[in-house]
């Protein structure tokens, strides 16, 4: 009946095992925004997200990588499946999935969509791309656009008619949105005259639907230099007017030819080439930044979701490779007329998945930690419990974005390098996700714009609130692993590792303090990576007390349990001792590379 | 029109399935549950029916308080309402047969679609007991053919069409040698077979509206039926695992072994 086992994508055990024993979702449908929910909603939304994704979405990942969009007269032409995947996408009901009633939307936890999610972006990131820039740009417009942009662009948004982009990025203007120089002209009725041009705009074109609308980093003619300057305009590829949709001097200039996520065209857009090229202002001038802001943090977190997707596709095809492929006996074994083991039986293979199933799961774990403060943040029961998720979500976010995407690209090479010399050709899928997977430490804002953010904001946040919340929920963890019954020294080391954190996180904040601001950042990227190797341990800790809390139920399904404790033994002996030694390097004074000059090199 | 379509409870053939150390049964613990996919595709088919003639579609599950979870993938799907008959003892095929009739006599559908057999014990016996206890006509193992468009194709029906005065249903089943055309007087019973069509997957507007979609309690007791089995279980095992395959130095030691050993040719 069911077709030949193919890759499920993420482990549903897992999947279910992080929603309802690591975390309690169900307790989210008491707040009086998810009241209408049930694990039975939930449940049957990741079936359909699910069977979706493998059955519909997986069989298409390679034609798209293969045959990546083309730029022909002027128009971007996207793989042809689009036409029919995009629809489908829409109708499972993704695109306003988390958005209030009022909105067109069902009110569903983001804990749950970004589970859900996560399958998709597995089967076909790419593909997946459309929905969630559309999404995103769709829900700029909810939140800051006027009533008539509500209308005439949110809705169609929503419905799958029109496609949405998150345009921001200038040639000048990447990482330093500051030097952003698109400009907007008043035209006198409410409009801008657009003028400029924008670079790496996912989705900037495409020929399924039969608009875009671009969120647009512009400044409004006389406005200061700087980030203070920036407005926010939606400019649609065809603008409505007299009840039909007419050019709008979006051209585009180029598609790059990128390495991964290639059925989702990158594009170099130009703006008012022809003179002709309107905009409506989204939300307040001057405020652009602020606003995308706002959705950069979800942008954020769906890059993660998509690292964490993309090293786990990966490493189910390694272990179906590796409980499958057979090589060599073991060492001790001296008849060679013996038939061979699958490689799985060696240690060091184990050791190579053991540590993808460690990142994979751990990440996971991380991103739905911090959906889930999102989802508090936001629909919490009182002013203060939403702050403190608030905060919680801001100082997990850099981590979940970048933990994925920096050990997502190790698991994703690890998973190469189980499938050996076959893993280094094209005839096996591994090459194409690590090629896939480099992109989420580059796009919505680099690792190192995350350590910089991680280290100059998150954790000084709130004259350290933010730091204090986090502390406390790694003690909450602590104490529930010791009630569990889990090996008492992984919460010490946990609540050692945390202290020399807290430690220097002071140290350094006095620094900037003192106005030693280079020295309190020059370490930022150790930084990063020491609270990452932090953050994955509680997460680590935490599947470890409910793995506990699972075998003292008995029972069946000990298998799984008794992996989740592997791994995390495997995660808090081997990963969290470096952190003691990124602790003294951020300490020391380490100053090779500051001091490095240009032509030194 | 009105379409009745059964929604079984059955193990997801992905879980681990283990036959109890006594025989008795199968572990039920840690196993996960579905629709049975014959059935499901019964949901679809009955949907696109009532898409093109109009009309609402019932699915009726019977077991215990969980199936009302099928019932739910089912109205998720679009079904309209649900009837629940609940019953947690065994039952054979008969039984269920017995209750559907009854079901079906109250609700008076114009077709009752089923899976042509549950993945859970393939018995493949419901729809028709059902069909011959109704004293309707029946139409099982409903297949798929190409769509009318083209003027080759014209002469073919689609798998299950409603003649004109929908008072008729025509069906294309797969039988062992080809496909079989059959026409049958509405009311009747249909069985799908797999290629019929593919199931469509419950959206979230589907799921929340679902929510709210009444699903009505019946029991054997209150349908007036004795469902005391009349099959009765002896014993379950897991087929005996199959043995190593060999190699053999070349064809007559093959042809040797089929007629001498294994005695089939």
């Amino acid at each position: 009946m069911t077709a030949p086992a193919s890759n499920p994508l993420l482990s549903d055990r897992d999947v279910d095992f992080q929603l309802y024993e690591v975390l309690d979702t169900e307790s989210l449908c008491q707040l009086p925004a998810f009241a209408d929910h049930s694990r039975e909603t939930f449940t049957l939304f990741l079936d359909s997200t699910r069977r979706f994704a493998r059955d519909v979405l997986l069989p298409t990942y390679r034609l798209m990588d293969t045959e990546p969009p083309s730029f022909r007269d002027g128009r971007i032409h996207v793989h042809p499946l689009m036409r029919k995947l995009y629809p489908q996408l829409v109708e499972l009901g993704l695109l306003s999935a988390t958005h209030p009633v009022e909105a067109g939307g069902q009110q569903l936890p983001i804990t749950v969509y970004s589970l859900a999610s996560a399958y998709l972006m597995a089967a076909n990131l790419s593909a997946y791309g459309f929905i969630g820039l559309t999404t995103g740009a769709a829900h700029l417009i909810q939140a800051f656009g006027s009533p008539w942009l509500k209308d005439e662009f949110m809705s169609r948004m929503y419905r799958g008619e029109w496609t949405g982009t998150m345009a921001l990025t200038e040639p000048q203007a990447g990482s330093s949105l500051a030097d952003v120089k698109t400009r907007a002209t008043p035209v006198g009725d409410g409009t801008y005259r657009i003028t400029g041009s924008k670079i790496f705009i996912s989705g900037g074109d495409q020929d399924f639907t039969e608009n875009v609308v671009h969120l647009t980093l512009a400044r409004i003619d006389g406005a200061p230099a700087g980030t203070r300057g920036l407005s926010l305009f939606a400019v649609p590829s065809r603008r409505p007017e007299d009840g039909r949709l007419v050019d709008n001097d979006v051209r585009v200039a180029g598609a790059i030819h990128k390495i991964g996520w290639k059925g989702l065209p990158s594009l170099a857009l130009n703006y008012g080439e022809g003179g002709d090229c309107r905009g409506w202002l989204v939300g307040e001038a001057g405020k652009g930044l602020a606003h995308m802001f706002q959705m950069m943090n979800e942008a954020r977190i769906m890059v993660g979701l998509n690292g964490v997707a993309t090293a786990s596709v990966a490493y189910q095809e390694a272990l179906a490779y590796a409980q499958n492929r057979p090589q060599g006996r073991p060492a001790w074994e001296k008849d060679a007329a013996r038939p061979q083991r699958p490689i799985i039986e060696h240690a060091d293979v184990r050791r190579m998945l053991l540590r993808q199933k460690a990142i994979v799961e751990g990440g996971l774990s991380l991103l739905a930690v911090a959906s889930w403060h999102a989802d508090v943040a936001a629909h919490g029961k009182t002013e203060e419990e939403r702050r403190r998720a608030g905060l919680l979500l801001d100082l997990l976010t850099p981590l979940a974005k970048t933990f994925p995407a920096e050990k997502g690209f190790e698991a994703n090479a690890l998973a190469v390098q189980v499938h050996g010399g076959y893993g280094y050709s094209s005839e096996y899928l591994p090459e194409a996700y690590l090629r896939d997977q480099k992109l989420n430490s580059i796009h919505e804002g680099t690792t190192g714009i995350q350590g910089l953010d991680l280290l100059g904001r998150k954790v000084m946040a709130a004259g350290g609130e933010a730091m204090k919340a986090f502390t406390e929920e790694v003690g909450a963890t602590v104490e529930r692993a010791r009630k569990a019954g889990v090996e008492p020294a992984w919460g010490e080391a946990l609540n050692r590792a945390l202290q020399e954190v807290v430690e220097l996180t002071m140290e350094l904040g006095a620094a900037g303090m003192a106005g030693e601001v280079e020295r309190m950042l020059r370490h930022s990227a150790d930084y990063m990576e020491l609270f990452s190797v932090l953050a994955v341990s509680w997460r680590w800790l935490v599947q470890a007390a409910a793995a506990r809390e699972g075998l003292a139920r008995g029972g069946e399904g000990r298998d799984f349990y008794e992996g989740k404790l592997a791994a995390a033994q495997y995660w808090l002996n081997t990963e969290l001792p470096r952190v003691t030694h990124l602790v003294a390097l951020c300490r020391s004074g380490e100053d090779s590379y500051t001091r490095m000059r240009p032509e030194w090199f | 029109m009105k379409i009745l379509v059964t929604a079984k409870r059955v193990e997801d053939p992905e879980s681990k399935i283990k036959v109890k150390p006594d025989g008795s049964g199968i572990v039920q613990e840690g196993l996960k549950y579905k629709i049975n996919p014959f059935d499901e595709i019964g949901v679809e088919e009955g949907l696109r029916l009532v898409a093109k003639h109009g009309g609402e579609v019932v699915v009726v599950s019977i077991g215990g308080k969980e199936v009302q979870e099928q019932l739910r993938h089912a109205l998720a799907m679009g079904a309209t309402r649900a009837v629940w008959v609940n019953h947690t003892g065994p039952l054979d095929q008969m039984g269920v047969a017995g209750l559907l009739q009854k079901v079906a006599e109250k609700e008076k559908p114009d077709l009752v679609i089923l899976g042509k057999q549950a993945i859970d014990d393939d018995q493949n016996q419901v729809g028709q007991y059902l069909a011959e206890f109704l004293g309707w006509g029946q139409a099982t193992f409903a297949s798929k053919v190409e769509s009318l468009e083209s003027e080759q194709e014209k002469n073919k029906v689609p798998a299950l069409q409603m003649g004109a005065d929908n008072k008729s249903v025509r069906v294309v089943r797969e039988v062992d040698n080809g496909l079989a055309t059959l026409e049958c007087a509405l009311p009747a019973v249909v069985t799908t077979d797999l290629r019929l069509n593919l199931p469509r997957y419950a959206s979230l507007p589907g799921i929340m509206k679902a929510k709210s979609k009444p699903i009505e309690e019946l029991t054997p007791a209150k349908l007036s039926v004795d469902v005391t089995p009349k099959v009765q279980v002896l014993k379950m095992a897991s087929p005996p695992p199959r043995k190593a395959g060999i190699k053999v130095p070349d064809v007559a030691t093959l042809v040797d072994k089929l007629r001498n050993e294994a005695k089939v040719v």
